[in-house]
């Protein structure tokens, strides 16, 4: 085994290490705080190898691969495991260990409260995340992605469902369970159809176009699943009951990025089906527009963070589908920073004020001066102010998108990003600023163990755009930025939001049109019309099927049995129970048998 | 005695075996029946043996071991009547047909 | 070693005849003397899976006594692919089902005899090379299922209804005494047309022999084929719950004792598969090759419909029941698919669907043992006192729905993949959608009954596994776990068999 894939390994097996030792040793666990110290240590353990991993790469350097047959039947190998480094996946472990990482330390703090048991359960599913979301990012086949892609679901699931004695927390975990599950068949069917037509789950299988549309059109049912895209979108903002930082590092920077990296792997499969991509582009769009209408009239803090999630995933997906793989990779990279920055910002602010509204803020920039930086820096980040890493992979993906479908999407992603701009500007206003309220009188600063990871995080959402160019080497792309029409407008427009806020909610107004959204918002079109689909036609036919089984099939079979009893019973009057007349008939008998035997 | 003369007797003793049988009650009786008709079946068979050779003789044994087994059992069931019912008429033992 | 396959089959009659020896007051005695039979079982079929060759395959391990020899009847045990990992569920589950019986209170030493006789049935099955004695097996593995549900099963009510009510009259549905009835019934019919097929190609060999292997090496007229096929496949498929022949199974896993239904969703379900395929498909390839159309369709139907059935149940056991019948239909699916894949898929789902359900029926025990009540709607929030039986049953969960990393998965997966390479590639498509199903109803019944505030009232006080409780979650947890992450253990043994069946299908990959 080479050095890159050892590394690769131990990224992948010491989170998994950890979780094992606490599913084995449950008095371990039990104790809380050894349990946070193993997870803490193999998520270090992972950051190292991967830092080493990445460092230790020279742009341009052909991938490693280390690989070992697991589904294999007697001589034939039907699929291996192993690690595939490239820049892509050494990047992207990077900055999955790195968000991990301080959304841990973040974590120690935050769940303080929580009592023991639960504090080391956290840390074991914190475990068990990362090491799925490892071994899907360094999968050298489709079906290893695959395998950690419904683990790190598995993990989305108990940590939504972390506080399960919540109704509301345990319903949502199902749901993002059901949701995610509901996409994840047009995988395993795509899957099935790629091996069959390929005979592996390989990044480079070359199907025929036909069967390249229909594995990519498959997959990417999948990916708008976990990426949260139109109509799949509704189990997210749900997700938001699980623990802050879980939000954080699970429903903004890596687990709901994990449907663009498959894209970005699967990127030469991707590039046989141009059909694809154009569903991909308008999907992308208008989760983009869509969920950022919805962003501007949420009051809870972390549900604007989460519809502003699915809409950035618009813009990824949409990048993707205008072909641009750097682009969609590029957003998720600088995303992953801010979001999980704003995500732990407002954790913080969280656990300060005890509330999730918006209304129960304000004014918190005088009583948590440094947390109000670090959210202001995602805020600029995500807005796409110039200078700032938001603005670099924002523009890249406009500009990518310029004439595509008829300049529709790359409009409503211009338009997006001004409404990005509003409700994020909205969201500082009303929590940052202003006077406070009566809880956010009292808020003050959590200690370094909640802070330092802002700090942490803070860095690379500010500058990590000027690292542009170099991540297009590193992955073998090529990135120059350049400032012509799209950026200016983009840019533009970006202020003009942050502005337009700051004068609207600063001066404690609404927009004309909140009214509209807000009743588009508690319509909740999209989910009823799934809960409507759940409810109405799959119970309702699991209920009748049950009803049909036990009173017909089975009925049916009862009814046989009934008549069997009744034809016994008919039959039952010739035993009369005398023996005489059971010796008459036996004479009787005898007689016509031997009459028989004369006669003929 | 001839043949035909043995069949004969045999006959007649089988058909007042039948006789007794269908119009008794008493269960003694009908048990007594029964083996007149057994024991004409046993004469036919030493009668055959006697005049044309063959095992009819050792069938005959066996069919006496099996009367005397037949007519305990049926004399215990006889006994077990009496007792529930005091009288030992057939035709009122119809329980098991419930 | 020549004898290990006698005392895989001999050992639970042994401990069955000592039982009888004992007083039933020595109710320690009685379990541990179960318990040893059980484990002597499971420990020589590991010992079968050490000496087993992959390498070679075919059969291994052959015994061989004559028992009627004018009719060519031999005791001929022999192992192959197939039986291995089928011999090691069956040795996990009794093991634990025994650790999970330890609390019967009424008759219990008839209870253990029972279970140990039905036990050695099944092991007999899964070994013998004798298609007389295979049956006789089939019949003793049966057969105990009537007595064990009848005495001791329980009861519950099933209101009059639908058009066909009237049948009510005569017989209490839902009762203990009708599911015993119906089980043993539906399975005897099936016996009846498993006979039927058999003499039919008894005399078609002509050779006057039941042997495996000569009656592989016979080709049969096609319209043998033709009528021996279906009998087989309903025959053997009424005990794998084949559509419409599956009603005896939610009745009669409701009302079973915990360790019965256990061993019977666990191994005697995959009885009737493994005939199927094992004696179906192997002896007849060229009706098995018409007929499977139809034997897919039906899986189809199997998985769909279980799952929604199962997604309509109030009550726990019965969920777990039809999500048996769902899960069988995808052994079915597999079986009908005459891949090697496919075939490796279904054995392999035989195995995980036994464990899984295994671990199902007893977590259900002790919830039931502890709440007294099956209805999921009465639940919530057991995980508060119950964390341990919560996280078992959700792992349970996760198998059912087919998690990577679970035994579930690769069973499904090499299915799936096996039903694409077959000649019906749209079966993947129900396939995968009743696994989505099942993802919906064990989810929500795991939401319903574990999820939610902590407990008030009657259920504020209940207990976690305890004492011998633990085995079977255990056992049973890990084996889905290491099997779901190291098949290839498993897979080799399947495969060898899977390849050398295929190769009397000419015509087909």
């Amino acid at each position: 085994m080479t050095t890159p894939a050892l590394l690769a390994v131990i990224a992948v097996c010491a989170p998994a290490a950890a979780a094992l030792l606490l599913v084995l040793a449950p008095a371990l666990r039990r104790q809380g705080a050894p349990a946070a110290v193993a997870c803490i240590a193999a998520s270090l353990a992972s950051l190292g190898a991967a830092l080493a991993l990445a460092l230790g790469r020279s742009p341009g350097e052909p991938a490693v691969r280390h690989v070992v047959p697991w589904l294999q039947a007697g001589s034939r190998t039907i699929a291996e495991v192993g690690v595939h480094v490239d820049g892509i996946s050494a990047a992207m472990l990077v900055v999955v260990t790195l968000v991990a990482l301080c959304v841990q330390v973040f974590s120690v703090a935050y769940m303080r409260g929580e009592a023991r048991r639960g504090f080391g359960r956290y840390f074991a599913y914190h475990a068990l995340f990362l090491f799925s979301m490892n071994l899907l990012v360094v999968a050298p086949n489709l079906l290893q992605l695959f395998v950690g892609w419904e683990l790190v679901g598995l993990a989305s699931y108990l940590l939504i469902g972390f506080y399960f004695a919540k109704p509301s927390a345990a319903r949502a975990a199902v749901k993002a369970f059901w949701m995610t599950k509901l996409a994840d068949m047009g995988i395993l069917v795509g899957l099935v159809v790629l091996f069959v037509s390929t005979g592996s789950f390989e990044w480079t299988a070359t199907p025929e176009p036909a069967v390249a549309t229909a594995v990519t059109l498959l997959l990417f049912l999948g990916v708008m699943g976990k990426s949260a895209q139109f109509p799949l979108h509704v189990w997210l903002p749900d997700a938001m009951e699980g623990p802050t930082p879980v939000s954080a590092l699970l429903h903004a920077a890596t687990m709901v990025a994990a449907g663009v990296f498959l894209v970005v792997r699967a990127h030469p499969l991707f590039e046989l089906a141009p059909t694809t991509g154009d569903v991909m582009l308008w999907v992308g769009a208008v989760t983009a527009a869509f969920a950022a209408g919805l962003a501007l009239v949420q009051t809870d803090i972390k549900k604007v963070l989460a519809y502003s999630t699915c809409s950035q995933l618009g813009y990824m997906v949409a990048a993707l589908g205008a072909g641009s793989a750097f682009a969609g990779f590029f957003h998720l990279g600088t995303h992953a920073c801010f979001k999980a920055l704003l995500f732990l910002a407002a954790g913080s602010v969280i656990h300060a004020v005890h509330s999730n509204e918006l209304a129960e803020m304000g004014g918190l920039r005088r009583r948590m001066p440094l947390t109000a930086v670090a959210f202001g820096i995602g805020v600029l980040s995500l807005a796409g102010v110039p200078g700032l890493a938001g603005f670099f992979s924002k523009d890249l993906i406009l500009t990518e998108l310029e004439g595509r479908a008829g300049w529709v999407p790359w409009a409503l992603l211009l338009l997006t990003a001004f409404a990005t701009a509003f409700y994020m500007g909205r969201v500082f206003v009303l929590a940052f600023l202003g006077a406070p309220s009566a809880r956010a009188g009292h808020a003050h600063e959590a200690g370094l163990a909640m802070t330092g990871p802002l700090i942490v995080l803070a860095v690379p959402s500010a500058v990590a755009g000027f690292f542009g160019g170099g991540l297009a080497a590193y992955v073998g792309a090529s990135y120059e930025p350049h400032f012509g029409l799209t950026p200016l407008l983009a840019s533009t427009l970006a202020l003009a939001g942050i502005v337009a806020a700051v004068l609207v909610y600063g001066r404690g107004r609404e927009v004309a049109f909140a009214d509209a959204l807000r009743r588009l918002d508690r319509a909740g079109a999209v989910d009823r019309a799934w809960k409507l689909l759940y409810s109405s036609a799959l119970l309702w036919l699991s209920g009748v099927l049950g009803w049909f089984d036990r009173y017909v099939i089975d009925g049916l079979m009862n009814a046989t049995g009934f008549a069997t009893l009744e034809a016994g019973s008919a039959v039952r009057v010739v035993q009369t129970g005398r023996v005489r007349d059971y010796a008459l008939a036996v004479v009787a008998g005898a007689i016509l048998l031997s009459l028989w035997g004369v006669l003929s | 005695m001839t043949l035909e003369n043995c069949i004969l007797l045999a006959t007649l003793l089988f058909a007042i075996g039948v006789y007794g049988l269908l119009t008794r009650r008493q269960a003694v009786a009908m048990l007594l029946c029964v083996e007149l008709m057994l024991n004409a079946s046993n004469l036919v068979f030493v009668a055959f043996a006697r005049h044309a050779g063959g095992p009819g003789q050792i069938l005959a044994m066996f069919a006496l071991a099996i009367t005397v087994a037949e007519v305990a059992v049926g004399l215990a069931i006889v006994l077990l009547l009496y007792r529930r019912h005091g009288h030992t008429a057939v035709d009122a033992a119809s329980e098991a047909r419930e | 070693m020549t004898h290990l396959l006698s005392i895989v089959v001999a050992a639970p009659v042994v401990a069955a005849a000592i039982l009888l020896c004992l007083p039933g007051s020595a109710r320690v005695a009685v379990r541990v003397v179960s318990l040893l039979g059980a484990t002597l079982s499971l420990a020589a079929s590991v010992a079968v899976a050490w000496a087993y060759d992959r390498a070679a395959g075919g059969l291994q391990l052959v015994e061989d006594y004559a028992l009627v020899p004018p009719l060519g009847i031999h005791l001929r045990l022999a192992v192959d692919g197939w039986g291995v990992p089928l011999l090691l569920l069956t040795g996990i589950i009794v093991v634990t089902g025994v650790l999970a019986s330890w609390s019967v209170a009424k008759r219990d030493k008839d209870f253990f005899v029972l279970l140990l006789v039905l036990v050695a049935g099944v092991f007999g099955v899964f070994v013998s090379q004798d298609l007389f004695v295979f049956f006789l097996f089939y019949e003793i593995a049966v057969l105990p299922m009537y007595l064990l549900i009848g005495i001791w099963g329980a009861s519950h009510e099933v209101p009059a209804a639908g058009p066909f009510r009237f049948a009510w009259r005569r017989f209490a549905v839902g009762g203990k005494e009708y599911a015993a009835m119906k089980l043993t019934l539906m399975l005897l019919v099936g016996s009846a047309a498993i006979l039927v097929a058999m003499f039919l190609l008894w005399n078609e060999a002509g050779a006057r022999t039941f042997d495996l292997a000569v009656l592989e090496g016979t080709r049969f007229s096609l319209t043998t084929q033709h009528v021996a096929f279906p009998l087989l496949w309903l025959g053997f498929g009424s005990l794998a719950g084949v559509f419409p022949f599956h009603t005896w199974s939610p009745d009669g896993h409701a009302s079973a004792p915990t360790a019965v239904s256990m061993l019977h969703a666990g191994v005697l379900m995959k009885l009737g598969a493994f005939g199927v395929m094992r004696v179906g498909m192997v002896l007849l390839p060229d009706a098995a090759v018409v007929w499977a159309p139809a034997v897919g369709a039906v899986a189809v139907i199997n998985i769909l419909y279980g799952a929604l059935c199962a997604a309509g149940q109030t009550d726990l056991k019965y969920i777990v029941a039809y999500s048996s019948v769902s899960h069988m239909g995808v052994v079915m699916l597999g079986a009908a698919t005459m891949t090697a894949n496919g075939w490796n898929g279904a054995v392999f789902q035989m195995f995980a669907h036994g464990i899984m359900t295994g671990l199902f029926f007893a977590l259900v025990g002790i919830v039931y043992e502890r709440a007294h009540t099956r209805t999921i709607a009465r639940m919530g929030g057991f995980a508060h006192p119950l964390p341990a039986v919560a996280a078992f049953f959700t792992l349970a969960c996760l198998s059912s729905l087919g998690l990577p990393g679970t035994a579930g998965f690769v069973a499904e997966f090499l299915v799936f993949v096996g039903a694409g390479q077959g000649a019906h590639a749209w079966w993947v498509v129900p396939g995968v959608l009743g696994a989505f199903v099942t993802a919906v109803y064990v989810l929500r019944a795991c939401k319903t009954i574990f999820w939610g505030p902590p407990p008030t009232g009657e259920f504020a006080e209940l207990a976690d596994v305890r004492g011998t409780e633990w085995g079977a979650p255990l056992v049973l947890g890990a084996s889905l776990v290491v099997f779901g992450v190291w098949p290839r253990f498993l897979l080799d043994y399947i495969d060898v068999a899977s390849v050398a069946f295929l190769s009397r299908f000419p015509a087909l990959p």
